[in-house]
């Protein structure tokens, strides 16, 4: 008896399993169908607010085909909460904050819909964003997201504790990495403040977006981290990226010790690894300027490119009022809807001629046009299968050997491409 | 600091059973085990009111000094989580939230606990050993699946009945349960039946009633489960407004309070807001622990 | 299966055929009936789908996705084993129980014993240990991070005693100072569990130890000890159960289980590889393997400490 019961629930569990995993699939939806729709946006206030202006726009056009926008975190519990709507099946039809580096597993999920099944969609992503789009196609070939916005990512850095360090403070020597280096010892050798950078130095697989994977694309001239299957990590541009952010750690100007708030903003870093979002926040306090991101050569900013730290939007396969959701979609990044976003957000919708098609934006607001001119060169994470395992395989390879100092970094680079490989290589 | 605020709580007044005219040597011994107890929790306690304090600062002050400070206090941490949440009606959506499991973990909890201590049957130790599994097993496991089930099984999305369902039943509960009706002398309950009465009868008029701390240490235990309960509310309900106030607090958190003039005084508004009404609870209740009677009262 | 239920069985040798189909009181059948139900309703079906996916290669799709999912035998089990960093997981989460759970027990029946006598502010007392139980990780976890990072208040008051590297990224203090930090924020509820166990030892007991001129350590060995025994077992089941699913703290305080993979727990690794990296398979064996090590440990802690 003492065993049957448990093994009598595991049958029952079993059954209930397979009944479950049969149940709910949904009738091949057509591509044209329209009607009412379920749209989610992320909660961070200003997104929110050009998402319920642009609803209220479209649904005061379309009685017939309502959009009812929800909120979804902005933070990273948004890919555990899309992954499991997709499972559920209860995905909404647009959401307007995918993550390039989790769609491959959402395609792999089948929770994406191709949206080069809709006419003249192809035509539509490529005239918008340009060449850029490029690298958001799935190994297949086709877009399973839509290019949105992107926050590029440049080197912020406060004037009056340059000053206090006795460095140029309207343009401060940080174009190489002898430079960056030099002048981050002044910083911290005056006590200008107490670390001369402070990228987050947790394991999250995230957290190399903010430190090495930026520097990584400007020293290479645009590589992603895997490119035709193969791991880039370990080439000799890799390694010089990864022993400045080395000497960085060795020698305390970069703490290895998270932080527990926002450590530019509050003055315990000199400088810091920023999106566009940035400007809305520090303009208040602090006197600020801005630089690309550091080469061991210093290439002039207009050749530096960098990570663009993008959110797309994406149509889910739960949906089945496609054509209407196609439609909100081409509205909701239709040119003037693009605007919005940018006067609302600050941050750069991914299309191409940014500063000349909203001219007037740039002219009243002139710290936007640094981030403008440098969303014109981003690279994107790779998009390629077990994204998310790979970029957490790099991480910890990377903690391990720059931060830490544990081993020599060819090691563990080393160690980390060849399972890179084996990870992108899978399906 | 200890001494100066020894001064602030009130002594119960229902404690007075304490035994003053047995001064005996031991006094001095009983004075230096009350500072030591006070030194000690005001260890526990630092860092609650440091949170406390820091969410009153409108700067960030993380030197030594800051946490004593003498003068620019404000409201306006928690002014600014009132404009951006709607309080009442989260409060209320945590309220039933909270309410609907301590039910279900008290009715199910009592009923499966005194059949594991005091009633032999087959199946018991099947059952037991199912208890252990159900507490051992992550969340992190059941999550998606448990997801799946309650949204697409059962069709609960949306709704209070779907994020209450996996907190109605508490395991931990079942076990403080079975232990306190273990403590009891079965002679008691043999007693009640060969008095004939029902199961039922005894289990509320004779075995309930002793274990009346372990009622109230259930409830105030569990209470923080659902309370401070993030991710599955969040996933059930995609409504604002039937999130609870962990969840309200929590989207705050991730992304209006990271641009707020504070940040790092948000969050501890934060979580001085979401913890309060427990600690209130607590206050509330706690001294419905200390009846010494029930000790006696088990030996009759 | 307890002891206490063996003998009681044995005692009544002459049972009727409805004693021997069901054992001596039926009626606990119907009264654990709504648990077993809700068990099953809510439970078996995730629990099973996690086992059952420990055996295949699985990943979550949407309904009516077209995949396949092959039955792989032990093979999730064996890259679980073959992983370096589970390994050093599980090792991790063995040195947190083993300072986690007797601290805990220790301190929470010590205080419990200190908190049931009249004393004055005793309503204080309480609360004070209560708070760090009821109050959200995240702010209690900023308020350590500050107090134990490199130039926090703990090394200031160190000075030349503070370790280098700090607390947070001492790779052999990080794991220590995390069972710490547990046993602070869980004290609040097992001192509520003994204080409970402790209303019900009957204060005769102590009378008799007193008349017998036993000292306060003595009556404290001889009558609470042995009196709050099922609480022990409790206290120290549900400790190494919290402790074996430890999570947030990881997450939050050590910033994803660093420094550098020091303070990894199974359940964290669980979460970025089933959630986060989309691969429950390779989770789902983490888990099953954690599971039936707890259990075991739970049932080897029982037999030890309910034994009379």
């Amino acid at each position: 008896m003492k065993r049957t019961v448990p093994a009598a629930l595991l049958v029952l569990s079993l059954g209930l399993t397979s009944a479950c995993s049969d149940g709910g699939s949904d009738a091949e939806a057509d591509s044209s169908a329209k009607g009412p729709i379920t749209i989610w946006l992320s909660n961070n206030k200003e997104e929110l607010a050009w998402g319920t202006a642009m609803v209220e726009a479209w649904n005061s056009q379309h009685a017939d085909q309502k959009v009812t926008a929800q909120e979804i975190p902005a933070g990273k519990s948004s890919e555990e909460v899309i992954g499991a709507a997709i499972t559920a099946g209860n995905a909404p039809c647009l959401i307007f904050n995918t993550a390039p580096a989790a769609v491959p597993q959402f395609q792999k999920q089948g929770g994406l819909v191709a949206l080069d099944d809709f006419e003249g969609a192809k035509g539509y992503i490529d005239q918008r964003t340009g060449s850029a789009a490029e690298q958001y196609k799935s190994p297949d070939g086709k877009y399973y997201q839509m290019p949105w916005k992107a926050n590029p990512v440049m080197i912020v850095y406060n004037k009056a504790i340059m000053q206090k360090a006795g460095v140029d403070s309207e343009n401060p020597p940080l174009g190489t990495y002898a430079e960056f280096l030099d002048t981050s010892r002044k910083i911290k050798s005056s006590g200008a403040a107490q670390a001369a950078i402070y990228p987050s130095p947790t394991s999250q697989f995230f957290q190399s977006w903010f430190d090495f994977y930026p520097l990584f694309i400007a020293e290479t001239g645009g590589k992603q981290l895997v490119e035709d299957g193969k791991a880039q990590l370990n080439s000799a541009e890799g390694q010089r990226v990864a022993e400045f952010w080395k000497t960085l750690y060795a020698e305390g100007l970069a703490p290895k010790e998270q932080y527990n708030g926002d450590s530019f903003g509050e003055g315990k870093a000199a400088m810091a690894i920023v999106g566009p979002w940035a400007i809305a926040v520090y303009s208040d306090t602090i006197k600020w300027g801005l630089k690309p991101v550091p080469t061991s050569a210093g290439k002039p900013a207009a050749e530096t490119k960098t990570f663009s730290d993008a959110k797309n939007a994406a149509m889910y396969s739960s949906c089945q009022r496609r054509g209407t959701a196609w439609e909100v979609l081409k509205f909701a990044t239709s040119q003037e809807q693009d605007g919005a976003l940018l006067k609302a957000t600050g941050q750069m919708p991914l299309r191409t001629d940014l500063t000349a098609t909203y001219a007037d934006f740039f002219t009243q607001k002139p710290a936007y046009r640094d981030f403008a001119d440098q969303a014109g060169r981003t690279v994107e994470v790779p998009n390629v299968p077990n994204s998310i395992t790979i970029w957490q395989t790099f991480r910890d390879a990377y903690s391990e050997s720059v931060i830490f100092g544990k081993r020599p970094v060819a090691d563990a680079f080393g160690d980390a491409a060849q399972k890179v490989d084996g990870l992108a290589g899978q399906r | 600091m200890s001494t100066s605020t020894l001064g602030t709580p009130t002594p119960t007044p229902g404690v007075a059973c304490a035994p003053a005219a047995r001064r005996r040597p031991g006094t001095l011994r009983r004075m230096l085990r009350t500072t030591a107890l006070v030194a000690f929790a005001l260890a526990f306690l630092f860092p609650f009111y440091y949170m406390f304090i820091g969410s009153l600062q409108a700067e960030p002050d993380t030197s030594p000094a800051g946490a004593f400070p003498t003068g620019g206090l404000t409201l306006d941490n928690y002014r600014e989580i009132n404009t951006e949440i709607n309080l009442l009606r989260s409060l209320l959506n945590s309220g039933i939230f909270t309410g609907g499991a301590i039910l279900g973990t008290v009715v199910f909890g009592v009923l499966a606990g005194y059949a594991l201590a005091q009633l032999s049957f087959r199946g018991r130790g099947a059952l037991f050993g199912l208890v252990l599994l159900v507490q051992v097993v992550p969340f992190q496991l059941l999550l998606i699946p448990l997801y799946v089930l309650i949204v697409r099984g059962y069709g609960l999305a949306d709704s209070y009945l779907g994020m209450i369902l996996p907190f109605a039943i508490n395991t931990t509960a079942v076990f403080v349960f079975r232990q306190f009706f273990l403590q009891l002398p079965a002679d008691l309950f043999a007693a009640a039946r060969v008095d004939g009465a029902s199961e039922l009868r005894i289990l509320w008029s004779v075995a309930l009633p002793l274990v009346r701390p372990a009622l109230l240490t259930v409830v105030l235990l569990t209470f923080i489960g659902p309370w401070n309960e993030f991710l599955w509310p969040f996933l059930i309900t995609k409504q604002t407004d039937m999130q609870p106030l962990a969840v309200s607090l929590a989207n705050y958190l991730s992304n209006v309070a990271a641009r707020a003039a504070n940040p790092y005084g948000a969050i501890l508004a934060g979580a001085c807001v979401l913890a309060a009404p427990a600690v209130a609870l607590f206050i509330a209740f706690q001294k419905h622990f200390t009846s010494t009677n029930i000790g006696s009262g088990v030996k009759g | 299966m307890s002891v206490r239920l063996t003998r009681g069985t044995h005692q009544h040798p002459g049972r009727r055929p409805v004693t021997a189909l069901l054992g001596r009181h039926p009626v606990g059948l119907a009264l654990i009936a709504p648990y077993a139900a809700f068990i099953v309703l809510v439970f078996a079906y995730p629990l099973g789908f996690a086992v059952w996916i420990s055996f295949h290669d699985y990943f979550f799709a949407a309904p009516g996705a077209q995949v396949d999912r092959p039955f792989v035998g032990l093979e999730n089990y064996r890259a679980v084993i073959g992983d370096p960093g589970v390994r050093q997981a599980f090792g991790n989460i063995l040195v947190f129980l083993l300072i986690n759970v007797p601290l805990t027990a220790v301190l929470a029946l010590t205080l419990a014993v200190a908190l049931n006598r009249s004393i004055r502010g005793r309503t204080f007392l309480r609360v004070a240990y209560y708070v760090p139980y009821v109050t959200a990780s995240v702010a209690v976890v900023g308020v350590w991070l500050f107090l134990f990072s490199s130039d926090g208040l703990v090394n200031r008051v160190l000075g030349p005693l503070a370790p280098d590297p700090s607390w947070l990224v001492n790779e052999t203090l990080a794991m220590p100072l995390i069972a710490v930090f547990v046993a602070w924020k869980q004290l609040g509820f097992f001192i509520l569990l003994y204080l409970a166990a402790l209303q019900t030892v009957p204060k005769e007991l102590y009378e008799s130890a007193a008349v017998d001129g036993a000292t306060a350590w003595q009556r404290f060995r001889s009558v609470t000890v042995p009196a709050v025994r099922p609480a022990t077992t409790l206290v120290v089941i549900l400790a190494t159960i919290t402790g074996a699913n430890l999570f947030t703290e990881p997450y939050l305080l050590t910033g994803g289980g660093g420094p550098n993979g020091a303070s990894t727990s199974p359940v964290l690794l669980m979460y970025q590889r089933g959630i986060e990296q989309g691969a429950p398979d390779v989770a789902a064996a983490i888990g099953v393997l954690l599971v039936v090590g707890v259990v075991t440990v739970s049932m080897i802690n029982r037999r030890l400490l309910e034994r009379p």
